[in-house]
């Protein structure tokens, strides 16, 4: 039995045992799963993340490095915070819709995920350097340059392509199963909402961007994987293994998947910053504008992804990378909505400062700061100077460690449901103060490192004299660290509700 | 730019969150008031919006290669090959002063062709993906002597830190005559 998988596993198990005596084990069991394996996936991608400034500074070689970074991304942004989203996501839609979140297709969603980034981490372990972002066609020119072997290039695209699926096919069809099919059960419904609600309307967007963008990359990925097993020739997939094709329908994808991941994690914050209103209003200040926010967003995010191509230039047209800025500035009004949504709410109904919330808000603000310093990049001219530099670097794992926060603000939330027990005040606000003091610095540690034209995944931080920055990184990686340190024991200390 | 852009940006929402940490307690602001704030807020937002991008149009390296282009002025092409992991560049010295096109190629997988000032600062960047048709270009008008790096800015394999090379701008002299 799953339950008692988790109450059997060690230091962790006791952290997520899930309480049976409520009957609501087909949606609490299978999130704690997800949640609680994402969290192992954390602790491997903050290891190897503190591991880098530590592996510069001692001159442990450049091998050594690439292999921790191309793990330390993958780690973060799939097995970890995907899966911990998708955890909290199928908790949440089965409180709201009555459905369960249990069943082969949960299983399917959970071995597709880790048994792909098992894969993915034993070709990297093997020699497979390409950063979680694959640079096609670098996988294959190293195998002929002989960097790595053939093999390993079959076995990490093995374990890429049940990740995606995981992600692209699985899991969506999953919420739109319990949010459209399936008979409700009164006794799972905990607090039900509509698709009108700002909450629902973002998580089935999300699901929606992550079809539609995904899927011209499974099909892309899916033939390269077939011509790399040899079920058809390398000649029959040309279309597909061009790298300006592979590289624009993964951008694609990739860049919609933040914003689908963004999407998901603002609904969230809308569905639970009305739970901790002062006055018990339990109200946003408007889910029109809410909902207005979350449509911007859609809608400027689908085309944006061209910022990753402006220096291609004229290899994407001057027209095209000018639209790519006016939509990634787009999104910046959609995040202004919801600045004034949020701020607004809590204005008018005053809020309990639990820290739950203040996880949330604080993820909120690192979201913002961050979305700042990724416009900045979305301009055309400034791009031109710091593309492929740290500040780029820094926007993708800041707005995951942003996103972090919030759902780990979120999961104060879900987590009395799923384990019947409480958490401590006094080291939930410690949590959130450290990580966010570890948040901040490492956003501006990243972005001056940026501004001082040091190259982003580059193995020799000593070259332009970038290791003060490198200092700094590692401090504040530090800070992150104690910070989710102090979040685990708080599950660990945490009570029993009486 | 940037240094516009960011206190803006980052101070407003700092000092409105501090007001709602500070007193918790439900505030009796009207709605017509909130509504005018929210009015301000976009409107400030969309300001500012139009008036960067707008700006930074003149900032483009393509709108200055047009520019360079139109005005007639003699051009200096150099074409760069990248390969992992080293540049092929069909010439290496520049003078103060004189427009200089780089068209710049990837013969293997994804590189990066960045120039970089002495003092450290990113002149401009390119990224090179192999296959593409059109090579990625600009033209760039270099204003100090001195000696510039260039790196690979796009992670190209177990090497790619190593993947370097220079260029040396001169005096504008009489090279001409
Ligand atoms: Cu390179």
């Amino acid at each position: 039995m799953l339950a008692a998988t988790i109450r059997r596993t060690p230091l962790l198990g006791k952290m997520f045992e899930v309480d049976e005596s409520t009957g609501l084990s087909d949606i609490n069991t299978w999130p704690a799963m997800m949640i609680m394996t994402s969290f192992v996936w954390l602790v491997v991608a903050i290891l190897l993340g503190v591991g880098m400034p530590v592996i510069q500074m001692a001159e442990m070689g450049s091998d050594l490095f690439y292999t921790a970074i191309t793990l330390h991304g993958a780690a973060l942004a799939f097995p970890f915070l995907f899966q911990f989203m998708m955890g909290i996501s199928l908790h949440r839609s089965g409180g709201c819709m009555g459905k369960p979140a249990s069943g082969k297709l949960t299983a399917l969603i959970y071995i597709c995920m880790n048994g792909g980034a098992v894969l993915l981490t034993l070709a990297v372990l093997g020699g497979l350097k390409i950063t979680y972002t694959v640079m096609y066609p670098l996988p294959l020119v190293g195998a002929q340059m002989g960097a790595w072997s053939m093999n390993m290039v079959v076995l990490g695209f093995t374990g890429i392509a049940l990740v995606l699926t995981s992600m692209i096919f699985l899991y969506p069809f999953q919420i739109i199963r319990m949010s459209f099919f399936g008979e409700q059960r009164e006794e799972l419904l905990l607090s039900a909402r509509s698709l009108k609600d700002p909450g629902m309307l973002g998580m089935v967007m999300s699901i929606m961007i992550l079809l539609v963008t995904g899927t011209p990359l499974m099909i892309v990925a899916g033939a390269l994987l077939l011509a790399l097993y040899g079920i058809v020739p390398l000649e029959a997939v040309t279309w597909a293994s061009e790298p300006v094709v592979f590289q624009y329908v993964f951008y694609i994808f990739a860049h919609n998947l933040m914003e689908a991941m963004a999407i998901m994690v603002i609904s969230a914050v809308y569905a639970t910053l009305p739970l901790y209103l002062a006055d018990g209003t339990r109200k946003l200040y408007s889910d029109k504008l809410a909902n207005l926010a979350l449509w911007i967003l859609l809608v400027t995010s689908v085309t944006s992804f061209f910022h990753h191509f402006y220096t291609t230039n004229p290899g994407l047209p001057t027209a095209l990378s000018y639209h790519g800025n006016i939509m990634s500035w787009g999104t910046g009004i959609g995040a202004a909505f919801s600045i004034f949504t949020i701020l607004a709410t809590i204005w008018k109904h005053g809020i309990k400062p639990e820290p739950g919330l203040m996880a949330i808000l604080a993820g909120f603000v690192v979201y913002i700061l961050d979305g700042v310093n990724a416009m900045v990049a979305a301009n055309v001219a400034v791009s031109y100077q710091i593309h492929g530099t740290l500040w780029v670097g820094g926007h993708a794992m800041s707005v995951l460690i942003a996103m972090t926060l919030m759902w780990m603000g979120v999961l104060y939330h879900h987590y009395p449901v799923i384990t019947g027990k409480k958490l401590d005040k006094v080291l939930g606000n410690r949590f959130v103060t450290l990580y966010t003091i570890g948040a901040v610095g490492l956003l501006y540690s990243f972005a001056a490192g940026g501004a001082m034209g040091m190259p982003r995944r580059f193995a020799d931080w000593d070259a332009g004299g970038w290791m003060s920055v490198g200092v700094a990184i590692l401090v504040f990686g530090l800070f992150l660290i104690a910070g989710f340190f102090t979040y685990m024991q708080s599950f660990f200390k945490s009570r029993a509700i009486s | 730019m940037l240094l516009f852009q960011l206190p803006f940006l980052l101070v407003f929402p700092f000092i409105v969150y501090r007001k709602c940490f500070v007193d918790p307690t439900p505030s009796n602001t009207g709605r017509g008031k909130l509504t005018r704030i929210e009015t301000v807020w976009i409107f400030s937002a969309v300001a500012l919006f139009v008036i960067a991008n707008v700006y930074s149009i003149s900032y483009m390296p393509m709108s200055k290669t047009a520019a360079t282009e139109a005005s007639g002025v003699a051009i200096q092409d150099v074409d760069v090959t990248a390969r992992s992991w080293s540049y092929e560049i069909s010439d290496r010295e520049f003078e103060v002063g004189k427009p200089v096109r780089f068209s710049v190629k990837s013969v293997d997988t994804m590189h990066g062709f960045t120039v970089y000032h002495p003092n450290g600062k990113i002149l401009f960047n390119m990224m090179l993906i192999p296959g593409l048709e059109k090579a990625s270009s600009l033209v760039y008008t270099f204003t100090e002597p001195g000696k510039y790096k260039v790196r690979c800015l796009e992670y190209c394999g177990i090497a790619h830190h190593g993947m370097q090379d220079e260029l040396t701008v001169v005096k504008a002299t009489d090279k001409s005559s």
